[in-house]
């Protein structure tokens, strides 16, 4: 059991760090998890690259279909016995699911179906996929009902298990996070709690640790039974941020240790102006789109942008890199940038440092004529 | 690694069949028509995908369903009911404790289990049709074309046959050629053994042998003629198909002596692939050999050979050979017998140590009869033996009871010995025996855990003043002695006293019975003696 939960800065090479420490571990096999397929296939790709290939022993694997493969089938009929001979497959559940009467009138609320009454209803669609935000809780009472035999049986395939954005883990899968650690020789977690875009559910279960908080889970949950080393610096060099956008970037979450920009002679070398953040009025858009050609970046579909450069949602931009960001800042966002004492709330926090930590060179933020006068901390950029 | 148990359903002859194996070699013995050859296709089969030597996807068909199942399935539907076609299921259980990816409880044993599923089975996407089609309530043969092919690890993950870990050589008497004459055994059986470089290797070096084929001057002269025909716009000119991956396994020959393989004798040609299988390095590769009847092909010598090498190097392999021969089960050993009847196994292991003891010591005994024939006849000794087969003769037109599945076997005074192992495979069983003249303590109690058994049968007189064969026979031509006597090549004077012919009859047992047996005059024999013909003659 030795297990090391590692809190990554943005663009300090965290798939390359997961590439190169399973390459090294000697022997055993290793499961990579990540949450998303488009981060699964970077994870790939950067194996190509690093290693030729992917050696047999690896396997990466989508947080779902390893919960789907390891975690459900093989014991499938554990809690409920007419599930021997079914089918079970996967369906990405956008909200809560299992929905039994649909509020309206004078219902306020959903009213769902229970798990121990409708047992099929609550866990599973009607052609008998399994709900995603109720994959890992179904994986857990099978495990406790089977005696162990899920994780007594991921234990036997895989030694080493590494999971990746472990930071968007919820509810139930933290569960399986202890238990993956607490059962195999060696766990590697990766994150980074300031970037929490999208979690894989949302559950009412261990809510308290939603916002980026796998660090006290760890700390409550694993105990002295399991022990896992918090590393805050292997990881803390960032190869894409230069200092500028690091030192502003690292405001957001006073209470991590701010990220540095890296010194290596080959990261940022073609761009030597406009380094930094900025801010400018809307008035602006379209000169400084033509000057720089930045990424624009907004909180989603709905803002106003202009029609001339890229545009892309704060959450979904994660994992990017770009030289340049230009960022739509919402009402809230705009009251940290005036005082980065005005409270924020942390889903807003993270979004807005995902944003900011994109680009290699320089940050800018729209603001309207009135705010920019505001503006006393950050230069100002003018035509 | 090893296998330890095979579960099949609805496959050929079995319905629901079990069969344990051991690890090391494996004796299936059973009759013809028994199912020993469809347990090793089975096996083959749920391990590598292949069947006859070709792939099952192209070969599946009705005949690999259950006859019996297949027609109750079509009798129904044209009654009417909506009923799942039939469903084909062999399960293959790991013995060993190495592969957790096909570990889980999917099994119909509903096990924490290592092992792997072959499942053929209706394909739900095509319930419409399917529901159309019975509807009509017109079925003559089972729709086939509705079902799917799955291999099925215990984790319920669906998995190419070649990346089940366990691998299978099948040796069997009739071999599979791919179309240029080589062995797709012996191919399989040299490819199992490469490296994967050595492969790589091998393709790369079969691609550029090609590659140098197309860029002969003959081949450049072939297309430039074909270019002046113009018969499209396009360019016309012939090459090679480079596309195929394994193409090179297709055109290799195995040479033997400088003589193809697949001209070698059939006999030599059994060795040599049994042999190659079991010298495998991969640990994990062809770990299970299947060895169907070696004694079909071979000479006693050849047969000594070989069965010599197999128990020499078979301590990290595991072999099952089916066999009609006491000679190959005698060598390998009883305790690794496994008997097949009606679908039911019985093994030689779970035998009494005093009964396995005993049959291990028959050596170059015919220990498999018992399990061979239709029905049995034990008896005490060759008096016994040739007076039972005439009585038998007479009521037949001259048959021997044998000609008929009937063997009569001479078992000194284990009976005993021989029901428990006629219990195991529930053949029908007579006993002939004498009641040494105490009915109630020889017959009754003796047998007495027997009489329940509606398919062993004791045949004995109650009359304790006839002990043995002898008095008896003497007993039932009492009102003819002068035939007896004339039977027996005596002079109707000699003996006059019944005991002394009784004496006389008893000193020279054989001889009498032989006398008997081959006389064409008839007697009358005893009553116990004619009411097991009787016996013989029920179904």
């Amino acid at each position: 059991m030795n297990n090391k939960l590692i809190i990554a800065a943005a663009g300090a090479g965290k798939t390359s760090y997961i590439v190169d420490a399973a390459c090294a571990i000697p022997s055993g096999n290793v499961l990579i998890l990540t949450y998303t397929i488009a981060n699964e296939n970077e994870i790939r790709n950067r194996f190509f690259e690093k290693n030729g290939g992917i050696p047999k022993r690896v396997t990466i694997q989508t947080w779902f279909s390893f919960l789907l493969q390891h975690g459900v089938r093989p014991y499938q009929d554990t809690l409920k016995t007419e599930l021997f001979d079914k089918h079970i497959g996967f369906f990405l559940s956008p909200q809560a699911s299992g929905v039994k009467i649909k509020a309206g009138g004078s219902l306020r609320y959903n009213i769902y179906y229970a798990e121990d009454a409708e047992f099929l209803k609550h866990y599973f669609t009607s052609d008998m996929k399994i709900f995603s935000d109720k994959i890992s809780k179904f994986v857990c009472r099978t495990d406790q009902e089977s005696q162990g035999l899920v994780f007594c049986r991921i234990k036997e395939i895989f030694q080493h298990i590494f999971i990746d954005e472990v930071q968007d883990l919820a509810g139930y899968d933290l569960d399986i996070v202890k238990s993956l650690c607490a059962s195999v020789e060696s766990t590697l977690l990766v994150g980074d709690p300031r970037q929490v875009a999208y979690l894989t559910h949302n559950e009412k279960k261990y809510a308290q640790y939603a916002e980026g908080k796998i660090q006290e889970y760890i700390r409550d949950k694993f105990g002295r039974r399991i022990p896992c080393e918090v590393d805050n610096t292997s990881l803390r060099y960032s190869h894409r941020n230069n200092s500028a956008i690091c030192e502003f970037s690292s405001r957001l979450f006073p209470n991590f240790p701010s990220s540095i920009s890296c010194n290596c002679a080959n990261c940022r070398t073609a761009i030597t102006e406009h380094l930094g953040i900025f801010a400018l009025s809307e008035d602006h858009v379209e000169l400084y789109i033509k000057k720089y050609s930045p990424l624009q970046l907004t909180w989603d579909q709905t803002v106003n942008c202009s029609s001339s450069a890229p545009r892309m949602n704060l959450g979904e931009s994660k994992g990017l890199s770009h030289d340049r960001v230009l960022i739509y800042p919402t009402k809230e966002m705009s009251k940290w940038l005036r005082d980065n004492t005005n409270d924020l709330e942390y889903r807003t926090r993270a979004r807005l440092y995902i944003g900011i930590t994109r680009a290699r060179y320089s940050v800018a933020f729209v603001l309207d004529r009135r705010q920019v006068n505001n503006i006393s901390n950050i230069e100002i950029w003018a035509p | 690694m090893q296998i330890k148990k095979v579960k099949i359903k609805n496959f050929k002859i079995y319905k629901d069949f079990s069969f344990e194996f051991k690890d090391g070699i494996n004796l299936v013995v059973g009759n013809n028509e028994s199912g020993k050859s469809t347990l090793l296709e089975a096996i083959h089969l749920t391990l590598t995908g292949v069947i006859n030597g070709k792939y099952l996807k192209n070969e599946l068909s009705q005949y690999l369903f259950n006859r019996e199942r297949v027609l109750e399935y079509l009798v129904d539907i044209r009654a009417g009911s909506k009923k799942l076609p039939p469903q084909i299921l062999i399960e293959v259980y790991f013995g060993t404790a190495e592969h957790p990816m096909f570990k889980g409880k999917y099994n119909s044993d509903h096990m924490d289990d290592y092992g792997v599923a072959l499942q053929i089975a209706f394909d739900n996407n095509y319930h419409e049709s399917y529901m159309a089609l019975i509807e009509s309530r017109d079925l003559t043969t089972l729709p086939i074309e509705y079902y799917k092919i799955e291999f099925i690890a215990f984790s319920r993950e669906v998995v190419l046959p070649r990346n089940i870990p366990l691998k299978s050589v099948l040796i069997d008497s009739v071999s599979n050629r791919y179309q240029n004459g080589s062995d797709i055994y012996i191919a399989r059986i040299i490819q199992d053994d490469l490296e994967d470089k050595e492969k790589v290797g091998l393709s790369q070096d079969y691609r550029k042998l090609k590659q140098n084929f197309i860029e002969s001057s003959h081949i450049k002269e072939i297309n430039k003629k074909i270019a002046d025909k113009r018969v499209s716009d396009k360019k016309l000119h012939i090459s090679i198909d480079l596309e195929s991956q394994n193409a090179w396994e297709s055109i290799l020959v195995t040479y033997f002596d400088n003589i193809p393989f697949h001209y070698a004798g059939k006999g030599e040609q059994c060795i040599i692939k049994t042999n190659l299988a079991m010298q495998h390095k991969h640990s994990q590769n062809a770990n299970l050999i299947l060895l169907e009847e070696p004694e079909c092909h071979l000479s006693h010598t050849k047969l000594n050979q070989l069965l010599k090498q197999i128990s020499e190097n078979c301590e990290s392999k595991q072999i099952i050979i089916t066999t009609h021969s006491s000679f190959v089960a005698n060598k390998l050993g009883l305790k690794n017998i496994t008997l097949i009847n009606e679908q039911r196994t019985a093994s030689f292991a779970d035998l009494t140590t005093e009964t396995y003891n005993f049959f291990k010591k028959l050596a170059g005994y015919d220990t498999l009869r018992l399990m061979f024939c239709k029905k049995a006849v034990l008896v005490e000794g060759d008096s016994d033996e040739l007076i039972f087969q005439k009585a038998y003769m007479i009521q037949h037109e001259g048959r021997l009871p044998i000609e008929d599945g009937i063997d009569v076997i001479s078992v000194g005074l284990s009976f005993k010995r021989f029901l428990e192992v006629a219990q195991k495979i529930q053949k029908p069983v007579a006993v002939i025996t004498d009641n040494d003249g105490d009915y109630q303590q020889n017959i009754i109690r003796k047998y007495e855990e027997y009489r329940a058994d509606a398919k062993i049968e004791i045949f004995a007189d109650n009359n304790n003043s006839l002990r043995t064969l002898e008095p008896q026979i003497v007993n039932a031509n009492n009102s003819c002695l002068n035939a007896l006597k004339t039977v027996l090549g005596l002079n109707t004077g000699e003996y006059g006293d019944k005991q002394e012919l009784i004496n006389y009859m008893t000193r020279n047992k054989t001889k009498c019975a032989l006398k008997i047996f081959e006389s064409s005059e008839s007697l009358i024999f005893p009553t116990y003696i004619k009411q097991a013909v009787g016996w013989c003659n029920e179904q």
